[in-house]
Protein backbone atom coordinates (compact mmCIF):
# COMPACT_ATOMS: atom_id res chain seq x y z
CA UNK A 1 0.00 0.00 0.00
CA UNK A 2 2.87 2.36 0.80
CA UNK A 3 4.41 1.96 -2.62
CA UNK A 4 1.03 2.79 -4.14
CA UNK A 5 0.99 6.15 -2.33
CA UNK A 6 4.54 6.88 -3.43
CA UNK A 7 3.81 6.06 -7.05
CA UNK A 8 0.78 8.38 -6.99
CA UNK A 9 2.83 11.20 -5.43
CA UNK A 10 5.63 10.81 -7.98
CA UNK A 11 3.10 10.73 -10.82
CA UNK A 12 1.55 13.98 -9.57
CA UNK A 13 4.98 15.58 -9.18
CA UNK A 14 5.81 14.65 -12.77
CA UNK A 15 2.50 16.25 -13.72
CA UNK A 16 3.74 19.50 -12.26
CA UNK A 17 6.96 19.08 -14.22
CA UNK A 18 5.02 18.65 -17.46
CA UNK A 19 2.88 21.67 -16.68
CA UNK A 20 6.05 23.73 -16.64
CA UNK A 21 6.17 23.50 -20.44
CA UNK A 22 2.90 25.41 -20.70
CA UNK A 23 4.09 27.83 -18.05
CA UNK A 24 7.23 28.53 -20.03
CA UNK A 25 5.78 28.73 -23.52
CA UNK A 26 2.16 29.75 -22.76
CA UNK A 27 1.44 32.45 -25.28
CA UNK A 28 -0.85 34.59 -23.15
CA UNK A 29 -0.85 35.35 -19.48
CA UNK A 30 -4.15 33.47 -19.08
CA UNK A 31 -2.43 30.23 -20.08
CA UNK A 32 0.18 30.82 -17.45
CA UNK A 33 -2.42 31.58 -14.81
CA UNK A 34 -4.32 28.39 -15.61
CA UNK A 35 -1.07 26.46 -15.33
CA UNK A 36 -0.50 27.80 -11.85
CA UNK A 37 -4.05 26.76 -11.01
CA UNK A 38 -3.18 23.27 -12.29
CA UNK A 39 -0.10 23.31 -10.07
CA UNK A 40 -2.25 24.31 -7.14
CA UNK A 41 -4.67 21.46 -7.78
CA UNK A 42 -1.87 18.94 -8.25
CA UNK A 43 -0.17 20.23 -5.12
CA UNK A 44 -3.38 19.85 -3.14
CA UNK A 45 -3.76 16.29 -4.45
CA UNK A 46 -0.17 15.53 -3.42
CA UNK A 47 -0.82 16.95 0.03
CA UNK A 48 -3.96 14.89 0.42
CA UNK A 49 -2.16 11.70 -0.61
CA UNK A 50 0.66 12.61 1.77
CA UNK A 51 -1.89 13.11 4.56
CA UNK A 52 -2.94 9.51 4.01
CA UNK A 53 0.61 8.29 3.66
CA UNK A 54 2.00 10.03 6.74
CA UNK A 55 -1.28 9.57 8.62
CA UNK A 56 -1.30 13.24 9.57
CA UNK A 57 -4.64 14.96 9.10
CA UNK A 58 -3.27 18.44 9.87
CA UNK A 59 -1.90 18.47 6.32
CA UNK A 60 -5.48 19.02 5.20
CA UNK A 61 -5.23 22.53 6.69
CA UNK A 62 -2.52 23.32 4.18
CA UNK A 63 -4.81 22.02 1.44
CA UNK A 64 -7.64 24.33 2.50
CA UNK A 65 -5.21 27.26 2.70
CA UNK A 66 -4.11 26.72 -0.87
CA UNK A 67 -7.68 26.17 -1.94
CA UNK A 68 -9.26 29.32 -0.53
CA UNK A 69 -6.39 31.57 -1.56
CA UNK A 70 -6.16 30.35 -5.14
CA UNK A 71 -9.44 32.10 -5.99
CA UNK A 72 -7.94 35.46 -5.08
CA UNK A 73 -5.18 35.13 -7.65
CA UNK A 74 -7.72 34.52 -10.41
CA UNK A 75 -9.94 37.41 -9.34
CA UNK A 76 -6.92 39.71 -9.02
CA UNK A 77 -5.63 38.85 -12.47
CA UNK A 78 -9.02 39.26 -14.13
CA UNK A 79 -9.63 42.61 -12.45
CA UNK A 80 -6.17 43.87 -13.32
CA UNK A 81 -6.63 42.71 -16.87
CA UNK A 82 -9.97 44.49 -17.16
CA UNK A 83 -8.53 47.78 -15.96
CA UNK A 84 -5.74 47.30 -18.48
CA UNK A 85 -8.15 46.87 -21.37
CA UNK A 86 -10.06 49.96 -20.39
CA UNK A 87 -6.87 51.95 -20.53
CA UNK A 88 -5.77 50.52 -23.89
CA UNK A 89 -7.36 52.16 -26.93
CA UNK B 1 11.21 4.72 -1.80
CA UNK B 2 10.71 7.97 0.14
CA UNK B 3 14.03 9.17 -1.15
CA UNK B 4 12.61 9.25 -4.70
CA UNK B 5 10.02 11.86 -3.73
CA UNK B 6 12.61 13.89 -1.87
CA UNK B 7 15.08 13.87 -4.76
CA UNK B 8 12.34 14.84 -7.23
CA UNK B 9 11.15 17.67 -4.97
CA UNK B 10 14.67 18.96 -4.39
CA UNK B 11 15.50 18.93 -8.10
CA UNK B 12 12.21 20.61 -8.97
CA UNK B 13 12.63 23.40 -6.40
CA UNK B 14 16.21 24.23 -7.33
CA UNK B 15 15.35 24.12 -11.04
CA UNK B 16 12.36 26.42 -10.51
CA UNK B 17 14.43 28.82 -8.43
CA UNK B 18 16.98 29.09 -11.24
CA UNK B 19 14.26 29.45 -13.86
CA UNK B 20 12.61 32.19 -11.80
CA UNK B 21 15.80 34.22 -11.52
CA UNK B 22 16.87 33.76 -15.12
CA UNK B 23 13.43 34.33 -16.69
CA UNK B 24 13.65 36.77 -19.59
CA UNK B 25 10.22 38.27 -18.96
CA UNK B 26 8.71 39.51 -15.72
CA UNK B 27 5.42 37.69 -16.31
CA UNK B 28 7.27 34.39 -16.64
CA UNK B 29 9.25 35.05 -13.50
CA UNK B 30 6.09 35.79 -11.51
CA UNK B 31 4.33 32.60 -12.54
CA UNK B 32 7.41 30.43 -12.07
CA UNK B 33 7.61 31.95 -8.59
CA UNK B 34 4.14 30.55 -7.80
CA UNK B 35 5.23 27.08 -8.83
CA UNK B 36 8.37 27.52 -6.72
CA UNK B 37 6.24 28.43 -3.70
CA UNK B 38 4.20 25.28 -4.17
CA UNK B 39 7.24 23.00 -4.29
CA UNK B 40 8.65 24.77 -1.25
CA UNK B 41 5.43 24.12 0.67
CA UNK B 42 5.66 20.44 -0.27
CA UNK B 43 9.30 20.39 0.82
CA UNK B 44 8.37 21.85 4.21
CA UNK B 45 5.78 19.10 4.60
CA UNK B 46 8.44 16.49 3.84
CA UNK B 47 10.62 18.09 6.53
CA UNK B 48 7.75 17.80 8.99
CA UNK B 49 7.16 21.55 9.41
CA UNK B 50 3.44 21.88 8.76
CA UNK B 51 3.31 25.35 10.37
CA UNK B 52 5.84 26.70 7.92
CA UNK B 53 4.03 24.99 5.05
CA UNK B 54 0.79 26.79 5.90
CA UNK B 55 2.63 30.10 6.20
CA UNK B 56 4.34 29.45 2.87
CA UNK B 57 1.04 28.59 1.20
CA UNK B 58 -0.72 31.62 2.67
CA UNK B 59 1.90 34.34 2.47
CA UNK B 60 4.18 33.31 -0.38
CA UNK B 61 1.58 31.87 -2.71
CA UNK B 62 -1.47 33.86 -1.71
CA UNK B 63 -0.51 37.32 -0.58
CA UNK B 64 2.77 37.68 -2.45
CA UNK B 65 1.06 36.32 -5.55
CA UNK B 66 -1.58 39.03 -5.45
CA UNK B 67 1.03 41.75 -4.89
CA UNK B 68 3.23 40.43 -7.71
CA UNK B 69 0.33 40.17 -10.14
CA UNK B 70 -0.63 43.67 -9.25
CA UNK B 71 2.84 45.07 -9.74
CA UNK B 72 3.10 43.21 -13.03
CA UNK B 73 0.53 45.62 -14.38
CA UNK B 74 2.76 48.58 -13.61
CA UNK B 75 5.82 47.07 -15.20
CA UNK B 76 4.45 45.64 -18.42
CA UNK B 77 2.46 47.80 -20.78
CA UNK B 78 0.31 45.03 -22.18
CA UNK B 79 -0.56 41.56 -21.11
CA UNK B 80 -1.71 39.76 -24.21
CA UNK B 81 0.46 38.42 -26.98
CA UNK B 82 -1.42 40.37 -29.66
CA UNK B 83 0.30 43.52 -28.60
CA UNK B 84 4.00 43.71 -28.34
CA UNK B 85 5.03 43.04 -24.82
CA UNK B 86 7.16 45.89 -23.70
CA UNK B 87 8.84 45.61 -20.37
CA UNK B 88 10.81 48.15 -18.47
CA UNK B 89 14.48 47.48 -18.97
CA UNK B 90 17.22 49.17 -17.05
CA UNK B 91 18.76 51.39 -19.71
CA UNK B 92 21.85 52.53 -17.93
CA UNK B 93 24.69 52.71 -20.40
CA UNK B 94 26.79 49.56 -20.51
CA UNK B 95 30.05 51.13 -21.60
CA UNK B 96 30.36 53.18 -18.43
CA UNK B 97 31.23 50.17 -16.33
CA UNK B 98 33.46 51.80 -13.80
CA UNK B 99 34.50 50.83 -10.32
CA UNK B 100 31.27 52.07 -8.77
CA UNK B 101 29.47 49.02 -10.16
CA UNK B 102 32.21 46.62 -9.19
CA UNK B 103 32.25 47.45 -5.51
CA UNK B 104 28.60 46.55 -4.74
CA UNK B 105 29.08 43.23 -6.53
CA UNK B 106 32.17 42.39 -4.49
CA UNK B 107 30.41 43.48 -1.32
CA UNK B 108 27.38 41.35 -2.11
CA UNK B 109 29.59 38.39 -2.96
CA UNK B 110 31.49 38.61 0.33
CA UNK B 111 28.24 39.02 2.25
CA UNK B 112 26.68 35.96 0.64
CA UNK B 113 29.85 33.94 1.24
CA UNK B 114 29.83 34.87 4.92
CA UNK B 115 26.14 33.98 5.15
CA UNK B 116 26.86 30.61 3.55
CA UNK B 117 29.68 29.97 6.03
CA UNK B 118 27.48 30.91 8.98
CA UNK B 119 24.68 28.61 7.83
CA UNK B 120 27.13 25.77 7.19
CA UNK B 121 28.49 26.24 10.69
CA UNK B 122 24.94 26.19 12.10
CA UNK B 123 24.10 22.97 10.26
CA UNK B 124 27.43 21.33 11.10
CA UNK B 125 27.36 21.95 14.83
CA UNK B 126 23.90 20.80 15.87
CA UNK B 127 24.26 20.40 19.65
CA UNK B 128 24.18 16.96 21.18
CA UNK B 129 20.75 15.77 22.27
CA UNK B 130 18.90 18.38 20.22
CA UNK B 131 19.86 21.46 22.26
CA UNK B 132 16.88 23.00 24.01
CA UNK B 133 14.26 20.68 22.50
CA UNK B 134 13.95 18.46 25.57
CA UNK B 135 13.72 21.44 27.93
CA UNK B 136 11.09 23.14 25.77
CA UNK B 137 9.09 19.92 25.53
CA UNK B 138 9.07 19.34 29.26
CA UNK B 139 7.61 22.79 30.04
CA UNK B 140 4.73 22.71 27.55
CA UNK B 141 2.16 22.01 30.28
CA UNK B 142 3.09 25.37 31.86
CA UNK B 143 3.01 27.35 28.63
CA UNK B 144 -0.77 27.34 28.28
CA UNK B 145 -0.86 25.72 24.83
CA UNK B 146 -0.42 22.15 23.61
CA UNK B 147 1.40 22.73 20.34
CA UNK B 148 5.19 23.13 20.80
CA UNK B 149 5.61 25.61 17.92
CA UNK B 150 2.98 27.96 19.36
CA UNK B 151 4.50 27.59 22.82
CA UNK B 152 7.91 28.65 21.49
CA UNK B 153 6.55 31.50 19.37
CA UNK B 154 4.17 33.06 21.85
CA UNK B 155 5.51 32.08 25.22
CA UNK B 156 9.19 31.17 25.35
CA UNK B 157 10.29 33.58 22.66
CA UNK B 158 7.43 36.07 22.67
CA UNK B 159 9.88 38.93 22.23
CA UNK B 160 10.77 37.71 18.71
CA UNK B 161 7.13 37.38 17.72
CA UNK B 162 6.37 40.84 19.07
CA UNK B 163 9.14 42.28 16.89
CA UNK B 164 7.83 40.32 13.90
CA UNK B 165 4.45 42.00 14.22
CA UNK B 166 6.38 45.26 14.40
CA UNK B 167 8.27 44.43 11.20
CA UNK B 168 5.02 44.22 9.24
CA UNK B 169 3.92 47.59 10.63
CA UNK B 170 7.33 49.02 9.70
CA UNK B 171 6.89 47.72 6.16
CA UNK B 172 3.55 49.51 5.90
CA UNK B 173 5.07 52.71 7.27
CA UNK B 174 7.89 52.47 4.75
CA UNK B 175 5.36 52.16 1.92
CA UNK B 176 3.47 55.19 3.23
CA UNK B 177 6.71 57.12 3.49
CA UNK B 178 7.77 56.20 -0.03
CA UNK B 179 4.44 56.96 -1.70
CA UNK B 180 2.99 59.74 0.40
CA UNK B 181 -0.09 59.12 2.50
CA UNK B 182 -2.28 61.38 0.35
CA UNK B 183 -2.26 58.89 -2.47
CA UNK B 184 -3.93 56.48 -0.15
CA UNK B 185 -7.19 58.35 0.07
CA UNK B 186 -7.92 58.08 -3.58
CA UNK B 187 -11.60 57.92 -4.38
CA UNK B 188 -13.16 56.85 -7.60
CA UNK B 189 -13.46 53.09 -7.28
CA UNK B 190 -17.00 52.06 -8.06
CA UNK B 191 -18.53 48.77 -6.91
CA UNK B 192 -18.31 46.16 -9.59
CA UNK B 193 -21.51 45.28 -11.45
CA UNK B 194 -20.20 41.91 -12.59
CA UNK B 195 -22.59 39.29 -11.14
CA UNK B 196 -19.97 36.52 -11.14
CA UNK B 197 -17.50 38.62 -9.22
CA UNK B 198 -20.13 39.73 -6.72
CA UNK B 199 -21.25 36.16 -6.07
CA UNK B 200 -17.68 34.90 -5.77
CA UNK B 201 -16.88 37.57 -3.22
CA UNK B 202 -20.08 36.93 -1.27
CA UNK B 203 -19.36 33.21 -1.14
CA UNK B 204 -15.70 33.45 -0.25
CA UNK B 205 -15.77 36.08 2.47
CA UNK B 206 -17.54 33.89 5.08
CA UNK B 207 -15.33 30.94 4.12
CA UNK B 208 -12.17 33.00 4.55
CA UNK B 209 -13.34 34.45 7.85
CA UNK B 210 -14.33 31.08 9.25
CA UNK B 211 -11.14 29.34 8.16
CA UNK B 212 -9.05 32.19 9.54
CA UNK B 213 -10.79 31.94 12.89
CA UNK B 214 -10.31 28.18 12.83
CA UNK B 215 -6.58 28.52 12.13
CA UNK B 216 -6.29 31.07 14.93
CA UNK B 217 -7.89 28.81 17.49
CA UNK B 218 -6.32 25.63 16.17
CA UNK B 219 -2.88 27.14 16.77
CA UNK B 220 -3.35 26.13 20.39
CA UNK B 221 -3.15 22.42 19.61
CA UNK B 222 -1.76 22.09 16.11
CA UNK B 223 -0.25 23.88 13.12
CA UNK B 224 -1.85 27.28 12.67
CA UNK B 225 -1.74 30.60 14.45
CA UNK B 226 -1.96 34.33 14.18
CA UNK B 227 0.08 34.95 11.03
CA UNK B 228 -1.71 32.33 8.95
CA UNK B 229 -5.09 33.50 10.20
CA UNK B 230 -4.13 37.09 9.44
CA UNK B 231 -3.54 36.28 5.78
CA UNK B 232 -7.01 34.73 5.58
CA UNK B 233 -8.60 37.83 7.13
CA UNK B 234 -6.43 40.12 5.05
CA UNK B 235 -7.64 38.26 1.98
CA UNK B 236 -11.18 39.41 2.86
CA UNK B 237 -10.08 43.03 2.62
CA UNK B 238 -8.22 42.35 -0.62
CA UNK B 239 -11.25 40.65 -2.15
CA UNK B 240 -13.49 43.57 -1.18
CA UNK B 241 -11.01 45.99 -2.71
CA UNK B 242 -10.91 43.98 -5.92
CA UNK B 243 -14.69 44.05 -6.03
CA UNK B 244 -14.65 47.82 -5.73
CA UNK B 245 -15.65 48.22 -2.11
CA UNK B 246 -12.65 49.87 -0.49
CA UNK B 247 -13.68 49.04 3.06
CA UNK B 248 -10.35 49.77 4.60
CA UNK B 249 -10.08 53.29 3.25
CA UNK B 250 -13.61 54.06 4.29
CA UNK B 251 -13.45 53.21 7.97
CA UNK B 252 -12.61 56.22 10.15
CA UNK B 253 -8.96 57.14 10.47
CA UNK B 254 -8.79 56.67 14.24
CA UNK B 255 -10.28 53.19 14.04
CA UNK B 256 -7.91 52.31 11.22
CA UNK B 257 -4.88 53.36 13.24
CA UNK B 258 -6.20 51.48 16.24
CA UNK B 259 -6.62 48.33 14.16
CA UNK B 260 -3.12 48.61 12.77
CA UNK B 261 -1.43 49.05 16.14
CA UNK B 262 -3.66 46.92 18.38
CA UNK B 263 -1.54 43.78 18.04
CA UNK B 264 1.77 45.46 18.76
CA UNK B 265 0.34 47.60 21.54
CA UNK B 266 -1.61 44.90 23.36
CA UNK B 267 1.34 42.51 23.21
CA UNK B 268 3.66 45.12 24.71
CA UNK B 269 1.06 46.16 27.30
CA UNK B 270 0.73 42.58 28.53
CA UNK B 271 4.48 42.11 28.45
CA UNK B 272 5.01 45.18 30.60
CA UNK B 273 2.10 44.67 33.00
CA UNK B 274 3.60 41.50 34.40
CA UNK B 275 6.96 43.19 34.72
CA UNK B 276 5.47 45.45 37.39
CA UNK B 277 4.62 42.43 39.54
CA UNK B 278 8.18 41.18 39.42
CA UNK B 279 8.12 38.99 36.28
CA UNK B 280 10.38 39.17 33.28
CA UNK B 281 9.45 40.96 30.05
CA UNK B 282 6.72 38.99 28.25
CA UNK B 283 6.24 36.57 31.12
CA UNK B 284 2.67 35.42 31.74
CA UNK B 285 1.31 33.69 34.84
CA UNK B 286 0.92 29.99 33.89
CA UNK B 287 -2.70 29.86 35.08
CA UNK B 288 -3.89 32.42 32.49
CA UNK B 289 -1.25 31.77 29.82
CA UNK B 290 -3.61 29.98 27.43
CA UNK B 291 -6.24 32.73 27.49
CA UNK B 292 -3.67 35.52 27.24
CA UNK B 293 -1.95 33.86 24.28
CA UNK B 294 -5.29 33.51 22.49
CA UNK B 295 -6.04 37.20 23.11
CA UNK B 296 -2.61 38.27 21.87
CA UNK B 297 -3.03 36.12 18.78
CA UNK B 298 -6.47 37.57 18.05
CA UNK B 299 -5.30 41.18 18.33
CA UNK B 300 -2.15 40.34 16.40
CA UNK B 301 -4.13 38.68 13.62
CA UNK B 302 -6.48 41.67 13.34
CA UNK B 303 -3.65 44.15 13.03
CA UNK B 304 -1.60 42.03 10.62
CA UNK B 305 -4.70 41.53 8.47
CA UNK B 306 -5.31 45.28 8.52
CA UNK B 307 -1.69 45.94 7.57
CA UNK B 308 -1.82 43.47 4.67
CA UNK B 309 -5.04 45.01 3.40
CA UNK B 310 -3.52 48.46 3.72
CA UNK B 311 -0.43 47.43 1.76
CA UNK B 312 -2.57 46.02 -1.02
CA UNK B 313 -4.99 48.95 -1.02
CA UNK B 314 -2.13 51.38 -1.17
CA UNK B 315 -0.31 49.69 -4.02
CA UNK B 316 -3.45 49.23 -6.13
CA UNK B 317 -4.11 52.69 -7.38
Amino acid sequence: MDSFFIIVIIFLLLNIGLGLIRLWRGPSIADRLLTTQLFGTAGMAILMVMAGYLNDLTLLNVVITFNVLSIILVICLVQVWKKKKEKMP
Amino acid sequence: MDILIDILLALLSVYLAFRCMLAPKLSKAVFVFFAFGLTLALAWIRLGAVDVAIAEAAIASGFMGVLLLDSLRDFSLTFSKNHNVIEVKPNNSVEVKNRSELFPKIGLGIGLLLFLLISLEAVWNIPEGGGLTALAGSKISESGVEHPVTAVLLNYRAYDTWLEIGVILMGLLAIFAAGGIKQYRKAGITPSQDPILRQAILIFIPVLFLFGAFLLYFGKMGPGGAFQAAVMWGAIGILLHLGGWPVFTEIPRRLRLLMLTAGLGFFLFLGLIFMTTGGALFEYPPAYAGLLILMIETFGAVSIAAALTAIFAFLTK
